[in-house]
Order: structure tokens, then C-alpha cells, then sequence
């Protein structure tokens, strides 16, 4: 069993790898790739932080995709731009326009969305938690309940910057919109990301002082006398 | 949401009481604890995960040629339509073109299941009510009918598997038509049989009328979809709005009311939307072309381009959505489900608010919860 | 004769009791009156109630998932479950006679389901409907499915099939009846003991009890090596008992209490998780002689 295990954990390496070569200009598989050299890191940072110095930043990351995404690009990347919001928008997508905020702008971004009357994203489908090769994804899946929109945003918050014993934390959606209440809670209980300030964050889905995130990479089951033979457990 | 309840100035004695996991009204494993003033619901905690078979974990950890057999567990009352949600979603990260014909045979074969689903519900509803062992038997005499159908063309009664990424599985007999149009020949008056007994009774009323009243505010707040807010005015049906698959060539509307629906409303609006599903199948009959069924190869290792997608159907309790993340291999990165139960559950403590104890089942039932659904 | 000198001098001699219940299993004299009358009228007895018995299953309402449709269905007109006699099913586990476990049985639905076993009063069979409850079925390796609901209570019929067909329940049924017209007397008392073969599972953990106890044994014995001479002589008092392992089954609360006393000599959590692992193989071992909860 424990061969097994690092082979398992290689494979979506080089998925991501090959998923990568196709489209060359995505910024953000690229980063994953050569997340080690110390080059890479630097547009990986800049992309990050909301501060005003830093707003510039994107622009530049944002004009690579342009050739390979079709022209409709970024309606909700512009909106939220013309408020003050970094947005930054990934070519990941097929049809869905799909944005990457960071978390201390989402609950400003995401009241936006929902009140303007422009836009009106008022129907928040579901919030994922996504175990990436060097992320924790917290995404959004924004639909309305007027008119066709759609869009997807994405929080990532890289491994290495969380710190050992500790949670990827992202900001609560939960006191505005009710919606998000049992999903970051099924997010925390499943995926381990701490959604900070939600009124009630405990397990839903597993018993209450159940250990570790099942649905990460790296969770290994327990193993006792209900469970024990299990392929992907501890042994 | 506890501390809500702190902030009420309380005069007399709280009961907090356990209902479920095993109750024969929560429809499986549901635990609620209710907080009870006299016999009025001051709060309801709902307890899930009694059912969590770790579904998504499953997705992530089987091939994608298994997982199709697995997630007609997810919600076992509509088993095609979570096979389309994931067929869908493959499909538009693969780039798949479905033939025409299994397009058609995908709407046929769910707006079945949609009214099986309903059928249930109508049973299991009038049990909550207190009808038991009486009424439940006129709803499933026709629900056998449709199974021995699906059984003709899956194999199976309720874990179907038949629509897969790609396409269907069997393409069915010329016969298999036939007795499909006779069921949609006499099921119209099975139904007014239901309606005659149920609709106009007037225990039945008192039960439903003006009860668990689902404001719209309330409603998007929480993200119900599906019956519940079409009852409450809301026309939010996905079939219509973003219609997908060949649901722009069939006429049928969709079903609102104009005021805030109660428990009737919703009760009536999915009466109605069993009798448009008899449409929708007999225009589907009437179209279906002649093709292949198949888009994709069926096999063990078969594989999905690396990509996102995220896709959508119209279950029969609201927008069921899948959300695949693939990296090219044998298996998913991740597989999230978007259950319209687990959403619409969490309408539940607002609903039941100041309701007398009595109404609890009426109003839970209503909202037509499936616990895999739920928990996954 | 004393009642209690007979329930002490009783024990070795009921041969009813098995051999590794004997410690634990208190039997009155008034127990003993009805085991010999039983004993006595069983040839003549047995049979009528059996057939009586076999006719009447009474079945609880118990289903979680995809398989209670299936159970619903026999219930209904198409297949009409009132011909062998079990229709009425009950929604509460004191007026019924069977369990069918209709559906995936997971961690934390487990302690209920034993409540519900526990709660319902003899003579009870148990049907495992479905593979999920068989062997876990297909969600088998999930990290929260029990793998088979006979890890937890015991089992007479099995029924295969995801779900099965409602002519397999009925076949099912068919099945205990037979098992219940052969039944004796003698052989039910034996199930009767052989009910503490149930294995309980924690409310909170969802963890069978058995290894939290070794767990928490562990906690004190590396509580006990590291710190003696901190915890004074009152944590030698517990010492012996939890060395030896014979922390009482009974008592789930206890060594929930016992959990802050190890705390106070500093034992690391991670240390803690590795034991357990031998823990585990060591009551499956003993899962095989039928006596894995009283002896952790
Ligand atoms: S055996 Fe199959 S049908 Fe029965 S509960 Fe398990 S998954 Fe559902």
C-alpha cells in the first residue's frame, strides 16, 4: 500500500503538466509548474496582495490569455475593476468567466455582485473547497435568479503560506448570505479551509471531533475494527 | 444562529427536543433538534451526515467509467438526473457531441424518473400527514408501471446508469414505445384520482393552507431552487431559463404562482409539473429522430480531457449541478456536487419558526428532502 | 439457599452461558426457574410458538437510503408483503420483532442503530439488506461507511444487491422464517447472551468504543511512564487497572473523563494515533473469538 501512495500523489502533477503544455499562456498552471525557481515566484506574488501599489499587476498577467481566450472577455472583471476591486480573470475556463479575487476584497466583491443592479449574481450555487498541487481553493459558483449570468470566483491560498498545525483561512460570506452558511461549513468539514467569522463553524457532514480533512491529498483513513479493509487506509 | 436564541428575552422553560435520526417522517436519517416553546419551534438545528457515504471522496478515487454506476446513489430518487448532471459537465469539459436521438432519449427517460420522483413524494408526503397505509398505495401502483419501463431499458428499477458521458446506454425497443404511450394514455387519470382525493380534502387543507409560507427574500437568501420557489413566485426553472440539452425545441411553460407559496402551493406545483412531464415525454415520442445514441466510447479506461466544467440540470426538487475538475487522467482531481436538498434544507429552520409542533412534518415534507442528497 | 449464593455458585453451572460471557453475566434464580421450565416444555412448546412466531415478523421502519424505496415498494400493492405476514411495519423498535437494515450504515448513524437494535425487545432477527450493509458495498473503502453491518450487530439473513429486488426481500423473509421454525428455546437464550456480541460505537467520534478505551489506555500508560512522580500517588491508584487493559466496557463515560488527567503529563496526540494502530489489530483478532468489547 505505501508504494502506492507517492505514486498516486505524482499523477496529478503531471496531469497538471500536460494540461498546461497546450495552452502556454495560462499564467497560473505555468506558476505551478515552476513553483520551485525563485523567478516564478515573483509574478505568483504579485498577482496576490490587494494592496493599491500592487493594482497595476494583474494588467500585465491579464494580457497574456488574450490571445487564446475569445474577445467577450472579463464583464465582471471590468465591473468589479470600475469599483476598486483587483480582480484577475483565468483563462481556466471554458465558457464561464472565471475570476481569482484575493480574500480580503471576496465579501466586498461578492456584496457587489449581489445588490448592483447592474449585475445581480444573486444566486450562490455552491462554495467548493479544491485541493490544488500548491493551492487551497475556496470557489464560488455565482448564478442569478433574473437573467443568464454565470460566473466563478476562485480565492487560492498557496500550501506554503500556510503555516504548519494551522488552516488556509478565508474571509466568511456567511453573515450576508445564508446560502454560504452550510457550504463554508461543509468546505471547513471536508476540506479543512477556516472560514474566518462564520457564526458556526463546525463539522456538518462528519461526526464533530472527527480528525483531518478526508478530502485532501494527503489524508490518510483511520483504520480500526468498523474499517479495516480499506485499500486507502493508514496500513 | 445558537446565539439568536440567547438574545430573546425567554419567560417561560425551553425544551430542547431530539427528533430523529431514526424517525419514519425524516425520510431516512435526518436529525433535527428542536427547541420548543409550549408547543411552538422556537429554532431547529438540523443534524446531517447521518448518510455522508463520502461521495465526492468516491469520485475522486474512482475511474470515471466506475463513478457513472456509483452516483445514481446520490440521489436515488432521480438517478438519471444526476447521471446527466456528470455526463453534462464531462461532456463540456471533453468537447463530446451528443447525437441527437440520446438528447431526446435523456429527456424522455428523466421526465420518467421526474415523475417517479413526484410519485414518491406524493406517498411519502401523505404519510407525514397521517395517511398511512392507504393512500401511499395509489401513487406507487403507477410508479411500478414506470419502473417495469426502466427496467426494460437499464436492467435495473432504481439505480439506472443508463445515461452515460457521451450518450445513452440502450437504444429501446419499438415495443417499449408503445407501452410508454399507454401508461402517458391512462396516467392523466391516475392523476385526478390523486387530486380527487387529496387536492379538495379538506383535512388535507388544513394541514397545508397558509402554512410554512417561503417568502421569496427568504428563498434567494438561501439559495432554494427547484419546486419550492417556483411555487413562491420565482420562475426559476433551468429547463427554461438556460435551457440546455433539446429543451428549447419542446413547449411546455414554466410552472409559478403568483403569490408566496405555502406547503398546498408547493404540493400543487409538483401535481402540475408530473402532468407537464406527460407532455414533454409525448412531444419527445413524437420527435425523436432516428441516430446513433452513442458519442462516446464506453470503457474501462476511458478518459476526460484536463479542464474544469461545471453543469446543471433541472432535478425534481431544483438545479442539481456538478462541478468536475480533471486533469486528464483515469480519475477526477475533484468532484463537488451542488444538491438542491442541502440547499433547501437550510430554508428549514426559517420556515419552522414560530410553528405549532404539529406542523414540523408538514412543512420538512414539503420542501422534498433526499437524504443521500443531502449528506452525499 | 440464598439468592446470592446461587447466583454465585450458579455461573459455572448454567450451561446456556457461554464460556467467555461467564464473568460478566449475572443470573438470577428467577432466570434460572424460566431457563429449566424452558428447557423442560421446549420440545412441546417450540413449535407452536415458532410457527406462530415465523408468521408474524413485524418489521421496524428502519431505512437510510436507496434500499428503503425497495422496502417501501414491498410493502405495497405490487408485491404485498401481508402475505407472509410482516406488514406491519413499526416506527418504533419496542413493537417490532426485525430489523431490515435497508441502506449504508455510516459512522455516525452506527450508535443508533445499536440503540435501536438494543431497544427492541426479544426475540429480534436482523435482515442486512443491500450490499452497503452486507459489506459495505460499493462505498466499501469510504473513509465513513461501516463495512458491513455485522461489525456491529449480529446478522441472520443476508441479502446481496445494490438495491435488492423487493422478490429478494420477500425471499429474505422466506429465508428467517425457516431459521425461526427451527428455532429451540436453548438456542435463543444462547442469542440472547450472545447480544453483547453488539459492538457499541461512540455518539460523538462515530469510533468503535473498544478503541477508544485502548486509546485512552494508551494515554494513561504514557502518562503514567512519563510523569509518575508529578501525578502522585493518586494516578498510582488507576495504574494497575489501566495496565493490565481491564478498563470496563460498560463505563463509555468514564475514560472520556480520564482523557484531561493524561493531558497534565504532556502526550503528544501524534503519539497517541500510533498505538492505536496496533490497538486495532488486536481486537480484530479477538473479534474472532466473539469477546472483543469486555476485553480491551
Ligand atoms: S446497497 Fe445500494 S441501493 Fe442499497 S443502500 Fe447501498 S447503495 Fe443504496
Amino acid at each position: 500500500m505505501t508504494d502506492e501512495k507517492p505514486s498516486e500523489a505524482e499523477k496529478p502533477e503531471d496531469k497538471k503538466a500536460e494540461a498546461a503544455k497546450p495552452e502556454a499562456a495560462k499564467p497560473e498552471v505555468a506558476k505551478a509548474d515552476g513553483a520551485k525557481p525563485a523567478d516564478a515566484a515573483k509574478p505568483a506574488d504579485a498577482a496576490k496582495p490587494a494592496a493599491p501599489a500592487a493594482a497595476a499587476a494583474p494588467k500585465p498577467a491579464a494580457k497574456a490569455p488574450e490571445p487564446v481566450i475569445p474577445a467577450t472577455a472579463g464583464k465582471f472583471e471590468q465591473f468589479l475593476k470600475e469599483h476598486g476591486i483587483p480582480a484577475q480573470r483565468l483563462p481556466l475556463s471554458l465558457e464561464v468567466e472565471t475570476i481569482v479575487l484575493s480574500g480580503d476584497v471576496l465579501q466586498a466583491a461578492l456584496r457587489l455582485l449581489r445588490n448592483s443592479s447592474e449585475v445581480k449574481l444573486d444566486l450562490l450555487l455552491t462554495i467548493s473547497g479544491v485541493d490544488s498541487n500548491d493551492t487551497y481553493d475556496s470557489v464560488y459558483h455565482l448564478w442569478s435568479y433574473s437573467n443568464l449570468d454565470e460566473l466563478v470566483i476562485k480565492v487560492l491560498i498557496k500550501k506554503s503560506d500556510v503555516a504548519e498545525g494551522d488552516l488556509p483561512a478565508v474571509p466568511s460570506i456567511a453573515n450576508f448570505w445564508s446560502a454560504a452558511n452550510w457550504h463554508e461549513r461543509e468546505t471547513y468539514d471536508l476540506m479543512g479551509i477556516r472560514y474566518a467569522n462564520h457564526p458556526y463553524l463546525r463539522r456538518i457532514l462528519n461526526p464533530w471531533d472527527w480528525e483531518g480533512y478526508p478530502l485532501r491529498r494527503d489524508y490518510k483513513q483511520l483504520v480500526d475494527c468498523l474499517n479495516d479493509k480499506n485499500p486507502h487506509s493508514m496500513r | 444562529m445558537a446565539t439568536e436564541i440567547q438574545e430573546i428575552d425567554l419567560k417561560t422553560d425551553e425544551m430542547i427536543i431530539n427528533m430523529g435520526p431514526q424517525h419514519p417522517a425524516t425520510h431516512g436519517v435526518l436529525r433535527l433538534l428542536l427547541t420548543l416553546d409550549g408547543e411552538t419551534v422556537k429554532h431547529v438545528e438540523p443534524v446531517l451526515g447521518h448518510l455522508h457515504r463520502a461521495q465526492e471522496w468516491q469520485g475522486q478515487n474512482r475511474t470515471w467509467f466506475q463513478y457513472q454506476a456509483l452516483i445514481d446513489r446520490v440521489d436515488y430518487l432521480s438517478g438519471m438526473f444526476t447521471s446527466w448532471a456528470m455526463a453534462r459537465s464531462c461532456e463540456q469539459i471533453d468537447g463530446t457531441v451528443v447525437p441527437p436521438r440520446a438528447e431526446y432519449l435523456r429527456v424522455m427517460v428523466s421526465e420518467m424518473n421526474r415523475i417517479t420522483s413526484h410519485l414518491l413524494w406524493l406517498g411519502t408526503y401523505l404519510i407525514d400527514l397521517g395517511a398511512m397505509f392507504g393512500f401511499p398505495f395509489y401513487p406507487f401502483r403507477e410508479r411500478e408501471k414506470l419502473f417495469d419501463l426502466f427496467e426494460e431499458i437499464a436492467g435495473q428499477r432504481m439505480m439506472f446508469n443508463y445515461i452515460r458521458i457521451g450518450g445513452v446506454l440502450r437504444d429501446p425497443k419499438p415495443e417499449w414505445f408503445d407501452k410508454l404511450k399507454r401508461f402517458l394514455d391512462e396516467f392523466p387519470d391516475r392523476i385526478d384520482e390523486y387530486e380527487t382525493i387529496v387536492t379538495q380534502n379538506p383535512i388535507f387543507l388544513k394541514r397545508t393552507k397558509g402554512v410554512g409560507i417561503l417568502t421569496q427574500a427568504v428563498a434567494k437568501d438561501y439559495g432554494v431552487t427547484g419546486p419550492c420557489i417556483r411555487s413562491s413566485g420565482i420562475p426559476l426553472d433551468l429547463r427554461r431559463t438556460k435551457p440546455y440539452s433539446v429543451y428549447p425545441e419542446l413547449k411546455f411553460d414554466v410552472i409559478t404562482f403568483d403569490k408566496e407559496g405555502d406547503t398546498w402551493d408547493r404540493y400543487m406545483a409538483r401535481i402540475l409539473e408530473m402532468r407537464q412531464s406527460i407532455e414533454i415525454i409525448r412531444q419527445c415520442i413524437d420527435k425523436l429522430p432516428s441516430g446513433d445514441i452513442m458519442g462516446k466510447k464506453q470503457m474501462a479506461g476511458m478518459r476526460i480531457k484536463a479542464g474544469e466544467g461545471f453543469a446543471a440540470v433541472e432535478s425534481p426538487r431544483g438545479i442539481l449541478g456538478c462541478y468536475v475538475i480533471s486533469g486528464g487522467g483515469e480519475k477526477a482531481l475533484r468532484f463537488r456536487w451542488r444538491n438542491p436538498s442541502f440547499c433547501n434544507l437550510s430554508v428549514l429552520h426559517e420556515l419552522l419558526k414560530g410553528c405549532p409542533l404539529s406542523d414540523i412534518m408538514a412543512i420538512f415534507g414539503s420542501i422534498d428532502v433526499i437524504l443521500p442528497d443531502v449528506d452525499r | 439457599m440464598s439468592q446470592g449464593n446461587m447466583s454465585t455458585t450458579a455461573k459455572p453451572n448454567n450451561p446456556v452461558v457461554p464460556e467467555e460471557l461467564r464473568e460478566s453475566v449475572t443470573i438470577s434464580s428467577i432466570d434460572l426457574m424460566i431457563d429449566a421450565l424452558g428447557q423442560v416444555l421446549s420440545p412441546v412448546l417450540s413449535p407452536i410458538a415458532n410457527l406462530a412466531r415465523s408468521n408474524s415478523v413485524w418489521p421496524l421502519t428502519f431505512g437510510t437510503s436507496c434500499c428503503a424505496i425497495e422496502m417501501m415498494s414491498v410493502g405495497m400493492s405490487a408485491f404485498d408483503i401481508s402475505r407472509f405476514g410482516s406488514e406491519v411495519f413499526r416506527a418504533t423498535p419496542r413493537q417490532a420483532d426485525m430489523i431490515i437494515t435497508a441502506g449504508t450504515i455510516t459512522r455516525k448513524m452506527a450508535p443508533a442503530l445499536i440503540t435501536l437494535y438494543e431497544q427492541m425487545p426479544e426475540p429480534k432477527y436482523v435482515i442486512a439488506m443491500g450490499a452497503c450493509t452486507v459489506t459495505g458495498g460499493m462505498f466499501n473503502d469510504s473513509y465513513s461507511v461501516v463495512q458491513g453491518v455485522d461489525r456491529i450487530i449480529p446478522v441472520d439473513v443476508y441479502l446481496p444487491g445494490c438495491p435488492p429486488r423487493p422478490e429478494g426481500i420477500l425471499d429474505a423473509l422466506l429465508k428467517l422464517q425457516q431459521k425461526i421454525r427451527t428455532e429451540n428455546y436453548a438456542d435463543r437464550r444462547k442469542k440472547l447472551y450472545a447480544q453483547t456480541s453488539v459492538r457499541p460505537v461512540d455518539y460523538d467520534t462515530g469510533r468503535p468504543l473498544a478503541d477508544l478505551i485502548g486509546v485512552v489506555a494508551e494515554d494513561t500508560k504514557a502518562a503514567l511512564s512519563s510523569g509518575q512522580e508529578a501525578l502522585g500517588d493518586a494516578a498510582k491508584g488507576i495504574s494497575p487497572e489501566a495496565e493490565e487493559g481491564k478498563v470496563v466496557a460498560t463505563k463509555p463515560v468514564a475514560p472520556k473523563v480520564e482523557v484531561p488527567k493524561a493531558e497534565a503529563a504532556p502526550a503528544p496526540k501524534a503519539e497517541a494515533a500510533k498505538p492505536e494502530v496496533k490497538k486495532v489489530e488486536n481486537t480484530k483478532d479477538e473479534a474472532a473469538e466473539k469477546a472483543d468489547d469486555k476485553s480491551v
